[in-house]
């Protein structure tokens, strides 16, 4: 089920929100728990009782590895909770692509299993590899209620494309929150805001992305069109899946962190990896980087653990080998920067700026590759080796057809929009008119990118590969 | 605003809670009138169902297709998406110079090899040699005048028309395209106006030989029509006048519709239950149809006529009456070419060929 659908607005969020609220408080997680396994076995029938084994799985290995906390014992325990949560990840998503690879290197002819892969395991299997390191760190302690437990990992708002919501941000709100009008009214406006970044740009943008790949006239112009509205398409409809679910979460009295800080305006790789899927981020960091040892170790392990670390996240995003070339790039460029020329760049701005525009552009064309030979050929067009004409009639049309979209998503992926706002909040001073501008423009948003959905029109979701 | 945080809450409940209520009381609607087609109804619940997933994919299409006031939504995308987007087009659909057009665009070479294809067979299979003069003519769609006039992707037609034309060396190909413009078709559909294309229906009698008669009188229709491209579209725009020509030819000729399992109706030229339905084209020659046959009782000579044919030669076929005591009339996307000389015997007559660039160039309709 999607967040950005006629079913989800109109027939469960309404059903779930009114059980919800009339529920007394020990209910509400249930509510929660019981709304979330429909949400994704509506999508997913079959495998939502994956989603409850590894549940289930986790919260035996929590108790356990608490019960048997300072002895070696919960230190296997921690291991074996690692290699079983990954297991299904792994089977599901990677499977294929190791027995690939081992025909490949072998020349033998492994057949392939096709598995389907379970929508939004990568979110979750991270999720409760959080939560069973956090209790053998004694960060948290474990959740001794299952109900508890099953509610967090399965919370729909975050479930199939984050952000990775820690169990110890979230480990109180699990048995106080707060319920408020504040709150509710920000999630709305939150919410608003992420729906209409989803329908009305993302999915926009996504249409040029495919009458791009379906035109047979390709050019040089034609290939940084497609990565930049790829780009500005994966930004607009993954930051505005995390603010629906950062508004949703609201509505339900839950406060996630923030996933997305304005990444395109950053001035070095390092920085925009601190402002991209800050989730994911903050995850590597935390799970794999630090306990590696970080940065705190001689020159060759740090490279070692760098390397690690972009390797996974490129893994992470698929099971391809385009996606870890993707991954690897990030990490030679912030080695180089963090050795060479940071700095420099933190004192030339705009140099800056167009040097993460040009790495983040192209990283986006190696991304979307289907595999790493359509990867390359897309990288290459984009430098005239693909024995292309510079532009085309195709080119041509699709940005007199895209043009207005494409610029209002450049300016919308900047602060500009949100200062603009502020500006006419302070011009008009605290009365009502203000408010009533939010309220109306909201509601407008909301009309038009339900529009959108009634015209059943292009609504893809990105992240059937997480 | 004092209280703006209730304020905020309760309108969007409103909306949200008002919206789901009507989605859920809501009676369901079969068809789409301005989407000329049948809408979604809620699927069957079964155990088979759920397991398979299927039942969530339909019920999904179901709140799409059921969600009220569709219409009006969908033109709000429509006005959004080019008003403010700016976008050119809206899911394929523009509006260039007071018309309503689609997209055409790429030109499918495989597709015309795919038309090459049934063409040469219905030839060798029926027409070689047999005493019938063969013709071809190729109607231009829309966007020939107004695509790339307007800055749209435009297929190259005159390549389409010159390549289309010379893969049949036994066929007469006459050029109508150069007798047409944009004037002579509706606005807000893709075909042509009859009252617009006397001139095609004269070049055509020209080159095959036959005099038409020129006692005509055009009638008009009281009902707008909203073409196919005013409905797909969703654009605010102002419907059609159809109207239609009638003569004595026209008038008395005996008209039999047979379907593609041999089943015989009488009928005539101009059906006006179907003037007032979701496509008041269909009014000429009673819309898609496998065969018809047309009989002349006030015809000066003996000559036969079979025209192949797309949607646009029901509105031309008429004007073509009163140069022929008989004219078979064949759709190859309702009958299987296969058994054409099932139904009609080639001996003498004149075959004319003639489909518009839009079937040509995906040409997969043809059985």
């Amino acid at each position: 089920m999607l967040f950005s659908s006629i079913l989800f607005m109109f027939y469960f969020l309404p059903i779930v929100l009114l059980v919800y609220y009339i529920s007394p408080k020990p209910l509400k997680n249930p509510v929660l728990l019981i709304s979330s396994l429909v949400f994704y076995g509506w999508g997913e029938p079959r495998y939502v009782f994956l989603m409850i084994g590894t549940i289930l799985v986790g919260y035996i290995f929590g108790l356990l590895i608490y019960k048997y906390r300072g002895r070696a014992l919960s230190k296997i325990l921690t291991g074996l909770s690692v290699v079983a949560q990954l297991s299904a990840l792994i089977y599901f998503k990677y499977a294929d692509f190791f027995i690939s690879n081992f025909n490949m290197t072998t020349g033998l002819s492994v057949p392939l299993l096709k598995l389907v892969l379970p929508i939004g395991i990568s979110f979750y299997t991270f999720q409760i590899l959080s939560y069973t390191v956090d209790v053998y760190r004694g960060d948290v302690m474990p959740q001794k209620n299952i109900i508890n437990l099953a509610t967090y990992v399965s919370l729909f708002p975050q479930l199939i494309a984050g952000p990775i919501v820690r169990y110890s941000h979230i480990e109180a709100q699990l048995t106080k929150r707060e319920h408020s009008f504040s709150k509710i009214s920000d999630g709305i406006r939150r919410f608003v805001i992420g729906f209409g970044k989803k329908i009305l740009i993302a999915n926009t943008l996504g249409e040029l992305c495919e009458a791009i790949l379906a035109f047979k006239g390709q050019s040089v112009l034609m290939y940084w069109l497609y990565a930049v509205s790829f780009m500005l398409q994966i930004y607009f409809d993954f930051s505005g899946y995390s603010d629906m679910a950062i508004g949703l979460g609201k509505f339900f009295g839950f406060e996630f962190m923030e996933n997305f800080s304005y990444p395109l305006i950053s001035k070095s790789i390092t920085e925009f990896w601190r402002r991209w899927h800050i989730s994911l981020g903050s995850w590597f960091r935390d799970y794999v980087y630090i306990p590696l040892g970080g940065n705190r170790v001689k020159r060759g392990r740090l490279l070692f653990n760098i390397f690690v670390v972009w390797f996974l996240t490129g893994f992470w995003h698929g099971a391809q080998w385009n996606f870890i070339v993707w991954g690897l790039c990030f990490g030679i460029l912030l080695t180089l920067e963090k050795f060479f020329y940071i700095k420099k760049l933190d004192k030339h701005k705009i140099f800056g700026h167009i040097y993460v525009m040009f790495f983040v552009i192209v990283s986006f064309a190696i991304f979307s590759g289907n595999n790493m030979g359509d990867a390359i050929c897309r990288v290459k067009g984009m430098f005239g080796f693909n024995n292309v004409p510079f532009i085309s009639q195709e080119t041509v049309y699709s940005i007199k057809n895209f043009g207005v979209v494409i610029l209002l998503a450049s300016l919308g992926a900047t602060p500009l929009p949100k200062r603009a706002v502020n500006l006419l909040k302070s011009k008009l001073g605290n009365n009502a008119v203000y408010d009533v501008l939010e309220i109306i423009v909201t509601a407008a948003i909301l009309f038009v990118s339900v529009a959108y959905l009634a015209d059943g029109s292009f609504n893809p979701f990105l992240y059937f590969r997480f | 605003m004092k209280h703006k945080n209730i304020i905020t809450v309760l309108i969007f409940a409103f909306l949200l809670f008002g919206t789901s209520a009507v989605c859920f009381v809501k009676t369901p609607s079969l068809i789409s009138e301005s989407e000329r087609r049948e809408l979604k109804q809620k699927p069957k619940l079964t155990i088979a169902a759920l397991a398979s997933g299927q039942y969530m994919k339909d019920f999904e299409e179901y709140t799409v297709d059921q969600f009220p006031k569709r219409d009006l939504l969908r033109s709000v995308k429509a006005v959004f998406s080019t008003r403010v987007f700016m976008k050119k087009d809206n899911n394929g659909y523009y509006f260039a110079n007071g018309h309503i057009s689609k997209l055409e665009y790429p030109l499918n070479p495989y597709m015309l090899d795919n038309a090459e294809e049934k063409f040469i067979f219905l030839y060798d299979s029926f027409l070689k040699n047999t005493d019938t003069n063969i013709y071809l003519s190729v109607i231009p769609d829309k966007n020939y005048f107004l695509a790339k006039e307007n800055g749209y992707l435009s297929m190259d037609y005159d390549v389409f028309l010159r390549d289309f034309k010379d893969r049949f060396e036994f066929m007469n190909y006459i050029d109508v395209s150069s007798l047409l413009t944009i004037d002579d078709y509706y606005t807000t559909d893709s075909h042509w106006k009859q009252e617009c294309i006397f001139k095609v229906a004269k070049k055509l009698s020209d080159v095959m030989g036959t005099p038409l008669s020129e006692e005509n009188e055009i009638k008009t229709l009281d009902n707008e029509f909203k073409g196919v491209y005013l409905s797909q579209s969703a654009l605010p725009f102002k419907g059609d006048t159809i109207r239609y020509v009638t003569n004595k030819h026209i008038d008395n000729a005996k008209v039999t519709y047979v379907d593609d399992m041999g089943m015989k109706k009488e009928g005539s030229m101009y059906d006006f239950e179907k003037a007032k339905g979701n496509d008041p084209y269909e009014m000429f020659l009673s819309g898609t149809q496998a065969l018809i046959t047309i009989e002349n009782p006030y015809a000066k000579s003996d000559k036969e006529l079979v025209v192949f044919r797309d949607s646009y030669g029901s509105s031309l076929v008429p004007l073509l009456t009163s140069g022929y005591k008989k004219i078979t009339v064949v759709d190859i996307r309702y009958i299987q070419k296969d058994f054409v000389g099932a139904f009609v015997k080639f001996d003498k007559q004149d075959v004319l060929f003639m489909y518009s660039t839009t079937l040509l160039n995906s040409s997969t309709a043809f059985k």
